[in-house]
């Protein structure tokens, strides 16, 4: 099975709360205040917190991991992440609400490894892009 | 901003309780992060972290010290994973500068061996 680049995987839609920012951060064990405090990101000019540098890998809690795989053709057993990369337009920010459409960017073969580069577009609700988020998954060759 | 990393970081031992609250946070609920079984048929002594725990460790390290809003791009490239009982060290080196941008090469090491290495543009 090959996928054709421009395929879509899936899309996710998701509201960055407050909440859940303050939560990625201290899992991700971040110290900026701007994450969790409304008058440092003022003090920087945004209205409201600002989300950590990866936090739309949180679309996780959103998406379907199995049907993802299957929809890939993948052996989620046989899948790691060789590389994510992210291009920021913009910082992620309490009150966006973020639509994530996931394509796929190639498809090859190395070896007996397979190698599928996602891109996900996140936009706001004005269709502006805040967000890219690239990465290429590995399926290594049957044992 | 100027143009010089920031000063190392050192985070760990990595604890099955620091995983467990990324997983928690992002949404990985994939067995090989907390179940030793799961983990264990995979050919792993223990519950390794997801790469993206690492990726935001690091990112963390950096923006907490340049501000996350100056983030322009931020790539990692996973090496090896991160166990349970992991001290790791955060470090970055300037690599090019204009007028405009700083661009940083990252690393994320336990001893002499990378987990992640990386790099990001940040705005100046």
């Amino acid at each position: 099975m090959r996928l054709l680049p421009g395929t879509t995987v899936d899309s996710v839609l998701f509201d960055v709360e407050a909440g859940k920012i303050r939560e990625f951060a201290r899992a991700s064990q971040c110290s900026d205040l701007v994450h969790v405090d409304a008058a440092t990101a003022a003090d920087r000019g945004f209205g409201s917190v600002l989300a950590t540098a990866t936090h739309v890998v949180v679309a996780g809690h959103h998406r379907d991991q199995t049907e993802f795989v299957e929809k890939l053709g993948m052996d989620i057993r046989r899948i790691v992440v060789g590389s994510t990369s992210w291009d920021y337009t913009r910082p992620v920010r309490a009150g966006d609400t973020l639509t994530g459409v996931r394509t796929v960017v190639a498809d090859e073969n190395r070896g007996t490894m397979r190698l599928v580069t996602l891109e996900t577009t996140y936009v706001d609700v004005a269709g502006e892009v805040v967000v890219r988020q690239r990465e290429v998954l590995i399926e290594k060759g049957q044992p | 901003m100027t143009a010089t990393p920031p000063p190392p970081r050192t985070i760990g031992p990595i604890t099955q309780t620091d995983i467990v609250r990324f997983a928690g946070a992002g949404g990985d609920f994939n067995p090989i992060h907390h179940d030793p079984a799961v983990a264990r048929a995979a050919g792993f002594e223990q519950p390794i972290a997801m790469g993206q725990f690492t990726a935001a460790l690091l990112a963390g390290w950096l923006t907490d010290s340049y501000g996350v809003e100056h983030l322009r791009h931020f790539e990692v490239r996973f090496r090896s994973p991160l166990r349970i009982g992991d001290v790791i060290d955060l470090r970055g080196s300037v690599v090019s500068t204009d007028d405009t941008s700083v661009t940083l090469e990252l690393v994320a090491t336990r001893g002499d061996q990378q987990l992640v290495s990386g790099r990001a543009t940040l705005s100046v």
